[in-house]
């Protein structure tokens, strides 16, 4: 068993030359900061302790009984917000982009004269950096100035009062719309390419079935597209759950603090290791949500194996 | 219905919400753009369109049968003086104006645009002469100011600290002599100009300059700070004397004894003209006549129609007390200007309007200076220069070794290749920020130990950036190398190619495309990184989001400077992505179907 693995190794020893500079770069970058964030977790990390963090009190569960039980700790202050927020923003976002995506797909998979120009266009907003909009979204959602509320009031007539939309309940949507706006034609864009990759015999068949359109969609496209959804849904949970620039840059421009309905994890955490210093506490949430996020992960990949299979 | 009927409705609906979704997809990039173009003020205000400038008539100069009327905003009408009908019209889109006529030319000074010549016969022909003055800000630039003497035409500005005055000929067409204007005084700001015998008065700041113009030498200077603190803004000769103006009132000079012999008016005096005995004050309420023989007064105030707020005259309304900056006379016949294009023929003996007529709206205003005012306030250059710098660097360093990491996933079987695609995929599921706290302490702490310094150096961010953007590379990769046929390296390495050379010679050619697909994607992301710049770069090594963030932040409600910001930061990607789109789209679909 040793012996042939041995020989393998010899044969292809070329191949750990070619990822050796790979392995120097994560072993610094990704696999010592996951065990020291790991193992920071457990220290009471203040901005007195910082300095000599590898000598910092060894708390134990501390951070993490300060953040899932401790009624009285400070640091859960805002933290159930943060986290029903990221739960929404999340799964509305994934979804969202992902609908809208597949619709513009849709139409833009036609033939049509200046085709590909539209196809192009609709690919701006996510080449639109993502601090650029959330800046460009706080300036837009601004209750007096911002041409949201004056294309609803002053022009069309839709609403009779100015709402907020930076504070209160509404900034839940002040900050998914931008992040689906600035998100979908990249959904589109894999959706397109995998539209592109279904035999039309498929719907010649179909049609000669006498399927109707709706018919059509889900028992060809739908289906067939599924390694790209897949895809989308699973980095789509992955980056939302992430998501940070979008929302910070648009509160205050960087400088604000999001509310109790815009507030994310991220920027929890955030504001938590970098404003207050406290990072046994960001790192212990840290930890939690990426726990969580691997359960998520391996929660899809059992599904869409499973799906896999029953469709085989 | 028709089947093909319904089905091209159908298809026709479709198309129209393609086109929807597409206008409201880039409304707010087109915003960005639109509002950083746009002046502040209109912003604030909620207001949609762009603003014409202001054109308040400035001057108004009768000259034969023609009535020239000119406005703040460099707009020249020629009117018929008795009609008052527009002949001709002409905009030289000027910022800070003053006009001068002379028999076949209008000549027009500014600060943006320096020195301007029209046809009088023919307004579309023009001319722009640049003159050599230092480079302003020109939006601090005060006043322009020319006058004719004997053929020459001077030229001046005011901008404070800069004391020459530029004597042009109009027919070499360049500046033909300098004149130092350093006096005792200095720095002063130059307000006005008035040739008197051979000599140059000129209105400055703090008071009156008499300059030799043979000798080129100051002759005399008059403290007039205690009439006039912000200056001499025009200035008229009359008997001998000299009436001189500005914003507190109008007053007689008297050149010999060097001194103020009498006060005029006190108040704003926007305009000032000499007639015979007669001096005209024009007013912020109407205009002054003063006979200077009996040392009568009179007041005159219904001159002109009144203006709504937007800016626009309302027609048939009572003539009421306005801004009176400008008056040209015809026997009793004096044409009269005032703010928002407003001129009126007034009779002085029957006093009563008796014609009026509107100047042109200024031209569109078009804010290109807010770009230059955000440029001015932050280091945009530097960070600009940091982001391509940084960026650039990082996609390279992630391309090579993500390119050999996927060559060795894709090809060898090798043990461990499992665990390792394993591991990378681990890593996207990490927040970043899990990575970002470790990382910041142990660059601290390393600092510490070595006095290496790396958080705040652009190879720390390199660095950082590289190897954070590697996995995800490698993991797109990986799909163009096995979508390279191996039945091409099998007959290279037949040939004698070793591994190596079979990678560099066959494999890497192939998958170019896929590379270059994916260092772009690498650089738009790393563009398009926050977090980690925002904690681990200094002042020195700043990108464009951290110092966008810091700027914003002091300038809260400039919302037309933080969108010029916003543009010039999406600009650069923007026009990368569209030079590359193809490669970029063909890749990543290439990349994301297979996998």
């Amino acid at each position: 068993m040793f012996k042939k693995w041995w020989k393998r190794a010899v044969k292809y020893r070329v191949a750990y030359l070619f990822i050796l500079p790979t392995i120097i770069g994560m072993l610094i970058l990704h696999v010592t900061p996951i065990f020291q964030g790991i193992y920071m977790s457990f220290l009471d990390l203040s901005q007195f302790t910082l300095n000599q963090y590898l000598a910092a009190p060894f708390v134990w569960f501390q951070n993490y009984y300060d953040v899932l039980i401790n009624p009285n700790s400070p640091v859960r202050i805002g933290l159930f917000e943060a986290a029903r927020n990221t739960a929404i923003y999340t799964i509305v976002v994934t979804f969202g982009t992902l609908w809208i995506g597949l619709l513009a797909a849709l139409m833009v998979n036609r033939e049509f004269k200046g085709k590909g120009l539209v196809r192009t266009l609709f690919l701006f907003p996510w080449v639109v950096p993502t601090y650029v909009t959330g800046i460009l979204w706080g300036f837009m959602w601004q209750k007096e100035v911002g041409i949201i509320n004056i294309l609803l009031k002053d022009v069309f007539h839709i609403v009779a009062e100015k709402p907020f939309w930076l504070i209160g309940p509404n900034t839940l949507w002040a900050i998914i719309i931008p992040t689906i706006w600035r998100y979908w034609p990249f959904s589109m864009l894999l959706l397109l390419a995998g539209l592109q990759q279904i035999p039309e015999e498929l719907y010649e068949a179909a049609d000669i079935d006498g399927a109707s359109p709706w018919r059509k969609f889900w028992m060809i496209t739908w289906p067939l597209l599924k390694p790209v959804w897949a895809i989308l849904i699973l980095f789509g949970l992955i980056y939302n759950v992430y998501a940070f620039n979008i929302v910070i840059m648009m509160f205050g421009f960087g400088a604000g603090f999001p509310g109790e309905w815009g507030d994310l994890l991220m920027t929890n955490i955030f504001r938590n290791s970098f404003m207050q210093w406290n990072f046994g506490v960001g790192t212990a949430i840290s930890v939690l949500l990426m726990i969580t996020m691997i359960i998520i992960v391996n929660v899809w990949f059992i599904y869409y194996r499973k799906a896999e299979e029953s469709t085989k | 219905m028709p089947y093909y009927l319904k089905k091209r409705i159908i298809d026709w609906i479709i198309h129209m919400f393609m086109f929807g979704l597409l206008a409201v997809t880039l409304l707010p990039i087109g915003w960005m753009i639109y509002s950083s173009l746009k002046e502040n003020t209109d912003i604030l205000i909620g207001k949609i369109p762009l603003s014409n400038a202001r054109n308040n008539v400035y001057e108004i100069m009768l000259d034969g049968p023609d009535l020239w009327v000119l406005t703040s905003d460099g707009g020249i009408n020629k009117w018929d003086k008795n009609t008052l009908k527009e002949e001709d019209h002409a905009t030289a889109q000027t910022m800070t104006t003053h006009f001068l006529l002379d028999k076949q030319h209008v000549w027009v000074s500014s600060a943006n645009k320096h020195l301007q010549k029209f046809d009088k016969d023919d307004l579309k022909k023009s001319k722009q002469f640049n003159l050599p003055l230092p480079d302003f800000d020109k939006a601090k630039v005060v006043n322009s100011t020319i006058v004719s003497r004997q053929g020459k035409i001077y030229f001046t500005m005011g901008y404070k600290g800069f004391e020459e005055l530029l004597e042009f000929d109009p027919v070499q067409e360049k500046v033909t002599r300098r004149f130092s204007l350093k006096n005792k005084l200095s720095p002063t700001q130059i307000r006005s100009l008035l040739p008197y015998k051979d000599k140059m008065l000129v209105g400055l700041d703090k008071g009156l300059l008499k300059l030799d113009l043979k000798s080129g030498k100051v002759e005399a200077v008059y403290n007039l700070v205690q009439y006039l603190p912000i200056g001499i803004a025009r200035l008229r000769a009359i008997n001998g004397k000299i009436v001189v103006s500005g914003n507190t009132g109008a007053f007689l000079f008297d050149t010999e004894k060097g001194k103020v012999t009498k006060t005029l008016y006190t108040g704003n005096a926007l305009g000032l003209r000499v007639h015979g005995d007669k001096v005209y004050v024009g007013t912020n309420r109407g205009f002054k006549l003063y006979d200077l023989k009996t040392g009568k007064m009179q007041d005159h105030a219904q001159l002109f129609r009144q203006v709504r707020v937007d800016g626009t005259v309302i027609k048939d309304s009572e003539f009421a007390p306005a801004e009176v900056a400008t008056l040209a006379f015809n026997g009793d016949r004096l044409y009269l200007g005032s703010t928002y294009g407003r001129v009126s023929i007034y009779n002085v003996k029957d006093q009563r309007v008796v014609g009026e007529g509107a100047a042109r709206m200024g031209h569109l205003v078009i804010s290109w200076v807010n770009y230059i005012d955000m440029w001015r306030n932050v280091d945009f250059g530097l960070y600009l220069r940091n982001s391509f710098f940084i960026c650039g660097l990082a996609m390279v360093f992630a391309m090579v070794f993500a390119t050999l990491a996927a060559y060795a996933l894709s090809r060898f079987d090798f043990p461990g290749s499992k665990s390792f695609s394993m591991i990378i995929l681990a890593t996207q599921m990490v927040p970043g920020i899990m990575f970002l706290i470790p990382t910041y302490s142990n660059f601290v702490k390393l600092t510490e130990m070595t006095g290496f310094p790396i958080k705040g150096t652009y190879y720390g961010i390199v660095f950082v950036y590289s190897a954070f953007f590697v996995p995800f590379s490698i993991w797109i990769l990986r799909g163009f190398f096995a979508a390279i046929p191996v039945e091409l390296e099998e007959a290279a390495r037949i040939d004698g190619c070793s591994p190596l050379q079979v990678f560099w010679h066959v494999a890497l050619p192939l998958a170019i495309p896929g590379i270059i697909a994916t260092g772009i994607y690498v650089f738009l992301q790393a563009w398009d990184e926050l977090v980690f710049a925002w904690v681990l770069t200094s002042a020195d090594t700043m990108t464009i989001p951290v110092g966008i963030r810091n700027f914003v932040g002091n300038y809260q409600n400039r919302f037309d400077l933080i969108m010029a910001a916003a543009t010039v930061a999406t600009i650069p990607v923007m026009i990368l992505f569209f030079m590359l789109q193809k490669y970029i789209v063909k890749g990543l679909t290439a990349g994301a179907v297979k996998g």
